[in-house]
């Protein structure tokens, strides 16, 4: 040890000798003090510094003067901001009060560790729920694409004929408004464009249908998104069609289907059919041009037809859209000037092209102003905004919860806080150290509901649609997350902290210390705390009518009769252009010999083949001109009509009536084109009429006759009223690309797991886009409401479960305060079921009041649910009737049980008690 | 609530005060506090609780050099109405200590 560091004032060396002050600190010191004190204080402070110097070592003293100037400076800091915020001289001079008040809560919190448990639980539960809805509204609705500059792009859209403005561009709009970008003075200095398509990767010899996209060459270089490996495409590699068969893997294909391989830039791989090389992975944050959606690889605009087949050229038709577009701002350009330039660009377009482009506007949005899409967007915005407020009334609950503990809590403690206040205590310090107390109570909460998050989102995620496409919505918890977590966590302390605190620290002291505990049982502090567990009550009856309302739904829906054979049925799709099927006519061969196999094996009664099934995911129309019948809106007079194309035979394997007029049969594969009709199409176009050998008209000169008429089915929707429907015969164009309805023998997986076994015999080869069973098809129409009803009983129950512990507290806290009371009652002859009786009452009074607010609140908050019940009103008898009751019966568990232990109490040790 | 109650510390300051007399600075006082509860003082938390006292009037400062010589130092007395605040704080705490050392058995806090 050097001498110099050892303990004791008998060090007694030299002044002269002794090292001064730190320099710095002294000199800020000096800077910090008001003038007057300037020449003063530091002064003492080095005198003070010299006996620490002496007494502890140069280190220490050193050490020890810059916390003093460092303390200073925050003691004037927080007294002249205290002096702005509050007029009492309530001086709390202790530095260290922040750390010891959290001391002191932790060692409150660790002391009572049953109500700590509680208390962390319902917050973790409150907050858990709220983490885990914002994780999935950030990552679908709020995250922004990880790009350069999002503010300086735009999205580029072209509208539809009918006035829908934000639908895709064609290749050669595409092109030439890229050229007017970059050759022009306009707001925008490039245009980038990418179009999404299904497409076959083979690995190892096994085919998969992967997410495609086709993108211009400068794509990831506009967007600033790197490469992991290699390098993204040149500008030869898109400049002529079908020359240069490259790819870039997205990272997550790398990794899942290559084994991240080092080495794989420069391997070849099959992509539709055809060898292609790769020669890069794109960085891993990047998912492709549609969020939700994840994008396994990519190719240049110029391979799209390579890519795609069907024997349509995608990058020569003006008429066919399907490209987002995204455009870069100028420096100093607006996505408004943008949007004015693009209208004016497209009017050109529309003089220069009238046949295609005739009513088709463009518009540009801001990106950062785009989630998904302007319409999904429109729609899944109040949803999250629903779901949010869902999950904060659990927040609120929970937090109404501990309010009421700690309220309870206050009360017990009166006497060491009036003690307090009587001392000198500032109110101001007591208020900060209860919600010190609070806020790490509500922290710890907030820790625990992160995880809990984590494993709700399992939850969630769980819920996943079923559509043939693979998604990817990263609810990683990241820091807006996080941050999200926290402050609701420190809100929800002050929340839930400031009543009890202001309350406990009511300075009306003299009565509770002359009186002692007897004087805080009565009067409002009481009623607050039985107010909290009635609101607590109607929120969660709010919650709970919502999930029985979509349970109920939900049956119903399942009762509801589409209007054709919902029994089991394989649905197998396959793929046949990506599967080395390249014309028309050998994928028709492929689908009737496929057709011929199924019919063959004796298990399966029937088969139908379309290219849209009712009630599926897709909506598609046709246009068709209606003669005698007054022409539509659309420049072109046609109509909009639900439509589909089947194969003969359609009808009878759905399970469809053909009320008038046939059906289709094989025979009419090789004549002119035909077509049947729903009942609603002749009640909405021809009502009264017989349709049959009629004519429609389809555009391009072409027309088919109407054959016969079908009953309806539901197309879209369970809850849509009838609707004109479409059936189209299938020619030998698009009879390679039907979907597969078989019908049999034994259960959907068994009939399913046939048919791939009959299809495997024909071409083991073959990839599907989709294949599953009825009741999965059906699932997916089923999705929202399952998925509402899922989410709402899950957060019902837990708001049940909160106000159930709400009572349990209020009723047991009840029976620890009266004991006395209930001394005498019982000591007077009251019997044990009386006590018990009177106790359970007074908590079921705060359930009956609490039912009939929730009722009110109920009623108001089901008005906007009711566009998404099936098949009930939305003041649902049953559900009204019933969630009382299994509210009541939870409550009255809930207060039965503190209230039987009163009847435990022995009446001489109560009296005794206080 | 009466407005001016005096937090533990600022009373502390000024019994301090009061013991050192004519002697009291903010380095006597540190000391003198540190010497009686047994505890480290900030010097800067007197100081400040200093010059909070002065601004409610309840103490009262004078720049003058110490009798055995040397640089000038801020002196600090008690004025009336600190003395006035003492008293109202003492009897409080007496009437508060009347029947409840019960309560404030070792261990509990």
């Amino acid at each position: 040890m050097r001498p110099d560091t050892g303990p004791g004032p008998s060090g007694g060396r030299p002044r002269t000798h002794a090292p001064p002050p730190p320099r710095v600190a002294a000199a800020t010191l000096r800077r910090a003090l008001p003038p007057e004190d300037r020449a003063v204080f530091p002064a003492e402070l080095d005198e003070l510094y010299r006996l620490r110097l002496r007494a502890r070592g140069p280190a220490r003293a050193r050490w020890w003067y810059r916390r003093q100037v460092a303390e200073l400076i925050l003691r004037r800091l927080w007294t002249s901001a205290r002096r702005v915020t509050t007029t009492t001289m309530e001086w709390t001079t202790d530095m260290d009060a922040l750390r010891r008040d959290l001391a002191y809560a932790a060692r409150r919190l660790i002391r009572s560790p049953g109500f700590t448990f509680v208390a962390v639980l319902s917050l973790a539960l409150g907050i858990g729920a709220n983490t885990a809805m914002f994780s999935l509204v950030n990552a679908v609705l709020l995250r922004e694409l990880p790009v350069d500059d999002v503010d300086r792009l735009v999205e580029v859209y072209t509208g539809e004929d009918d006035g829908y403005p934000y639908a895709t561009s064609s290749h050669p709009d595409y092109l030439d408004l890229r050229a007017a970008a970059v050759g022009g003075e306009g707001p925008l200095s490039n245009v980038i464009g990418s179009r999404t398509v299904l497409a076959r990767l083979d690995r190892d010899g096994e085919p998969q249908v992967v997410m495609g996209e086709l993108v211009s060459w400068d794509y990831f270089r506009e967007l600033g998104v790197p490469m992991a490996l290699g390098r993204s495409f040149t500008a030869d590699e898109d400049a002529t069609p079908g020359t240069h068969p490259v790819v870039v893997l997205a990272h997550r294909t790398w990794v899942n289907d290559f084994g991240g391989d080092p080495d794989i830039v420069g391997r070849t791989v099959r992509v539709s059919g055809r060898p292609f090389t790769v020669v890069g992975v794109v960085d891993e944050a990047w998912n492709g041009t549609l969020p939700v959606v994840v994008t396994q690889v990519y190719a240049p605009l110029m391979m799209t037809n390579q890519f795609m087949e069907g024997g349509i050229d995608q990058l020569s038709r003006r008429g066919s859209r399907s490209m987002f577009l995204k455009g870069r701002l100028r420096e100093g350009a607006t996505p408004e000037q943008a949007d004015a330039w693009l209208a004016s660009f497209a009017t050109g377009l529309e003089e220069r092209y009238p046949e295609t482009n005739t009513g088709h506007a463009m518009a540009a949005l801001s990106s950062a102003d785009v989630a998904l899409h302007p319409l999904v967007d429109g729609v899944l915005a109040p949803v999250a905004g629903g779901l949010l407020a869902v999950v904060g009334l659990v927040l609120l609950i929970a937090c109404a919860n501990l309010a009421s503990f700690l309220l309870a809590r206050a009360e017990d403690r009166r006497t060491e806080i009036a003690m307090r206040l009587a001392l000198g205590a500032g109110r101001g310090a007591l208020v900060r150290q209860l919600l010190v107390e609070t806020t790490l109570l509500a922290l710890l909460g907030g820790a625990a509901g992160v995880l809990l998050a984590h494993w709700t989102l399992g939850l969630v995620m769980a819920f996943q649609p079923p559509i043939p496409v693979p998604i990817s919505v990263d609810v990683g918890l990241d820091t807006t997350v996080l941050v999200f977590t926290g402050a609701v966590s420190v809100v929800a302390g002050v929340l839930f902290g400031l009543a009890p605190a202001l309350r406990a620290t009511n300075p009306d002291v003299a009565p509770t210390l002359k009186l002692g505990d007897a004087a805080a049982r009565r009067g409002r502090r009481f009623d607050l705390r039985r107010t909290l567990v009635a609101a607590q009550i109607s929120l969660s009856f709010v919650l709970l009518v919502g999930a029985g309302l979509f349970v109920r739904s939900l049956q119903k829906a399942r009762a509801i009769d589409p209007g054709f054979d919902t029994g089991p049925a394989a649905l197998v799709w396959p793929m046949s252009e990506l599967s080395g099927y390249e014309t028309a006519r050998e994928r028709a061969d492929l689908a009737l010999r496929i057709r011929g196999a199924l019919e063959a094996d004796p298990r399966i009664e029937a088969v139908a083949m379309a290219d849209r099934l009712p009630l599926g995911a897709a909506v598609q129309t046709g246009a068709y001109g209606l003669p005698d019948v007054p022409p539509s809106e659309r420049p072109s007079g046609l109509h909009d009509i639900d439509n589909a194309r089947v194969a003969p035979g359609y009808f009878e394997a759905m399970g469809v009536e053909v009320v008038q007029g046939r059906a289709f049969t094989d025979d009419d594969l090789e004549g002119e084109r035909l077509a049947v009709v729903s009942r609603a199409f002749v009640d909405r176009y021809y009502p009264g009429e017989d349709v049959t050998g009629r004519r429609v008209d389809r555009g391009g000169g072409e027309s088919v006759r109407i054959v016969g008429v079908a009953a309806d089915t539901k197309v879209r929707t369970l809850g849509e009223a009838p609707r004109p429907f479409v059936y189209e015969l299938a020619d030998e164009a698009t009879l390679g690309s039907l979907e597969f309805v078989v019908r049999g023998e034994g259960t959907g997986d068994e009939l399913l797991a046939r048919t791939l076994e009959v299809v495997d015999g024909i071409d083991p080869d073959l990839v599907f886009l989709e294949t599953k069973t009825m009741d999965e098809h059906l699932a997916l129409l089923l999705f929202p409401p399952r998925m509402a009803a899922g989410l709402l009983t899950v957060f019902g129950g837990l708001a049940l479960l909160l106000a159930a512990v709400g009572i349990w507290g209020v009723v047991s806290h009840a029976v620890a305060r009266r004991t006395r009371e209930v001394g005498i009652r019982v000591s007077l002859g009251a019997s044990a079921r009386e006590v018990v009786g009177l106790l359970v009452g007074s908590g079921m009074r705060l359930v009956g009041f609490g039912v009939g607010v929730g009722l009110l609140l109920a009623v108001a908050a089901v008005v906007p649910l009711s566009n998404y019940l099936y098949g009930i009103e939305r003041l649902d008898l049953v559900t009204f009737a019933g969630i009382p009751a299994v509210l009541g019966a939870v409550a009255l568990a809930a207060a039965w049980f503190p209230a039987r232990r009163a009847a435990r109490v022995d009446p001489m040790r109560a009296l005794r008690s206080e | 609530m009466p407005k001016d109650v005096l937090g533990e510390f600022e009373h502390q300051v000024l019994l301090a005060a009061l013991r050192l007399k004519d002697g009291a600075y903010s380095t006597s006082l540190v000391l003198e506090l540190e010497r009686v509860t047994g505890r480290d003082v900030a010097p800067a938390a007197v100081y400040i609780a200093l010059r909070r006292l002065e601004e409610g009037g309840f103490a009262a400062s004078e720049l003058r050099a110490p009798p055995e010589g040397g640089r000038e130092r801020r002196y600090f007395r008690v004025t009336p109405a600190g003395l006035d605040l003492m008293r109202e704080s003492r009897r409080r705490y007496v009437a508060l200590w009347d029947g409840v050392e019960t309560i404030l058995e070792p261990g509990s806090s």
